[in-house]
């Protein structure tokens, strides 16, 4: 690992630990779960070049899910975060399949619409949904054969912050391995992908169902926190917030999602406590971002190290693992 | 077909809507020549160069690379049967380093198993050092972490053709190399054309006469979507027909 890597994964081991401390421990739960469906999206979106706005879909099929073998089931935590995360990646294979045919507009819209589909069929679904009011009744949890209560919020957080890290790093796995590469270029140009020889679509619709699994992953842990599974979790408003949180973080680079659904969280928390219409407020800031710092939350902190010392070049000559910072010289 | 022809088009025609860009070109380039493909603009030469990878279906016709038929196959396939081409315009990966262009390229012809995908892309020595010799050949040797996009408009020309010979082809299609080069990069660009011949069969669409009568084996002329004449460079700039619709134009 390189210093930098280094010193970003320090940061982030101690932002874990003192998350809880600034926050309720409910919201800082919500913070990580979000950043892994913040996680799944920016790898179709940022290194892919998909934006999906229907990533809800997943996120609610995997929760109600989890919701309904806990109840009916009794299932086991660990069991139950496996199938969810299985029903997130099967979802997207057959959705994304239909979703890739397209590009651009025509994809959003898509998965736009597969998404209202599914949240149609959840309010209507009463008697397996309980449509409106949601799912309640999921059992308190416990892990594993030595049933370790996570009854307490501040258990609850701890478990969730021990299985972000394990997909934080299975996604630096996933971006870091060849794929990573594959997906960016067809993000730069999807002709010349092709034309050096790979199969666009095939590889857009592993990364869709790869992003569906993490997805999946992340509604389960938002199902089991509150012993309810709501409608929203399979709204377009989840859709959007995560579309939201990736924008604002910085898409195409790691850290960015895990930024901005902490940003997203935290603000929605600290502000609707002061003032209900914070949603007013997440709007402006997404226009800032927007308009002035398109590389989000991500982009902001490098120009404050810029601007702070010159950084450091990596030399001539030395090994240059694929996917190295690029030269950064014409104003990227 | 066991004449030494590497690519043989029959009869190849492309219809757009009511314009037939090619018409019935029937050609062979012969493994390892150099052979290329003139014409005045708009004569169809860049829609045959798309006929033949695959990126345009054709109306009617077939292509066949050693022997097989190709006809419609799609780009990606025809790049893991050793069929690669270059853009006329600059046509690479923007955002990512020179170095990664290349990379993504030599990787592609090396797709391993599902397995393969648990290894870091760091890994792959061998992908890694083929990067590197290409990346020198070409003369991109001190860009390796130089975004695409800010590269000068010569090294993009360059990497361009880094990128395709990352394929490893055995037969390379060469869309005007030198297009937009200043008299310097141009010749830096001959030179690396002429350097890639004996190594691979090459199939080159140029308009700058005086490097295609200098390097090519073989020529064909196109004009109005219609072969209208092949042969050695000598036999080409004898001929009537040619001179007429294409160099006659230009005295």
């Amino acid at each position: 690992m390189t210093r930098g890597a280094l010193l970003r994964f320090g940061l982030l081991l101690a932002a874990i630990v003192a998350l809880p401390l600034a926050v309720r421990p409910v919201v800082a739960s919500e913070i990580w779960i979000f950043a892994i469906a913040g996680m799944a999206l920016n790898l179709i979106f940022g290194y892919t070049g998909m934006l999906s706005f229907g990533q809800a879909t997943f996120f609610g099929l995997a929760a109600y899910t989890a919701g309904l073998m806990m109840i009916h089931w009794h299932a086991p935590l660990l069991v139950v975060l496996a199938a969810g995360t299985v029903v997130g990646a099967l979802a997207a294979a057959a959705i994304g399949y239909v979703c890739i045919q397209r590009v651009g507009t025509y994809f959003i819209m898509l998965t736009f619409g597969f998404n209202q589909m599914f949240f149609f069929i959840a309010y209507k679904w009463t008697a397996v949904t309980g449509g409106d009011d949601g799912l309640p009744g999921i059992p308190p949890l416990a892990l594993g054969p030595l049933a370790i209560r996570l009854d307490s919020s501040l258990r609850y957080y701890v478990f969730v912050a021990a299985v972000f890290l394990l997909a934080f790093y299975a996604m630096k796995r996933i971006v870091d391995s060849p794929l990573g590469v594959i997906f960016q270029s067809i993000r730069e140009n999807p002709g010349r992908a092709a034309a050096v020889g790979y199969d666009v679509k095939r590889y857009k619709w592993i990364a869709f169902t790869i992003a569906g699994g993490f997805t999946g992953f992340a509604g389960v842990l938002y199902s089991m926190m509150f012993g309810i599974v709501p409608l929203e979790s399979i709204s377009w408003i989840i859709s959007g917030d995560i579309v939201f949180m990736v924008l604002i973080g910085g898409i195409g680079n790691l850290y960015g999602p895990l930024l901005g659904a902490a940003a997203f969280k935290w603000l929605s928390e600290a502000i609707s406590v002061v003032w209900e219409r914070w949603p007013l407020i997440l709007g402006v800031a997404l226009v800032l971002v927007v308009l002035f710092l398109r590389g989000g939350l991500v982009e902001a902190f490098r120009r404050l190290r810029d601007a702070l010392g010159p950084r450091a070049r990596p030399e001539p000559g030395a090994k240059l693992p694929v996917g190295i910072a690029a030269e950064t010289e014409a104003g990227s | 077909m066991s004449d030494g022809a590497l690519l043989r088009t029959e009869r190849l025609t492309c219809d757009f809507g009511a314009l037939r860009a090619v018409n019935r070109v029937s050609l062979d380039v012969r493994a390892g020549t150099l052979h290329s493909v003139i014409g005045p603009n708009g004569s169809g030469k860049t829609t045959l160069f798309n006929l033949m990878c695959g990126e345009i279906v054709p109306t009617d016709g077939r292509v066949y690379f050693e022997g097989r038929d190709v006809t419609g196959l799609p780009s990606h396939r025809l790049t893991h049967l050793g069929l690669a081409r270059s853009f006329q315009r600059t046509n690479v990966f923007g955002k990512l380093t020179a170095y990664e262009n290349v990379w993504a390229a030599a990787f592609a012809r090396r797709t391993p198993g599902a397995l393969g995908f648990l290894r870091r892309a760091s890994e792959f020595s061998e992908v890694d050092e083929e990067a590197r010799r290409i990346l020198g050949e070409v003369g991109l040797a001190h860009k390796l972490t130089a975004r695409a996009e800010t590269l000068s408009h010569g090294q993009q020309r360059a990497l361009e053709v880094g990128v395709t010979l990352a394929s490893s082809p055995r037969l390379l299609l060469l869309d005007e190399p030198t297009q937009g080069l200043a008299p310097e990069a141009t010749q830096q660009m001959t030179r690396l054309v002429q350097s890639l011949v004996g190594r691979y069969t090459i199939l080159l669409i140029e308009h700058k006469m005086r490097i295609v009568m200098s390097i090519s084996d073989r020529i064909s002329v196109m004009a109005f979507g219609e072969l209208i004449a092949e042969g050695t460079p000598d036999e080409v700039r004898e001929n009537r027909d040619v001179q007429r619709a294409y160099l006659g134009a230009r005295r």
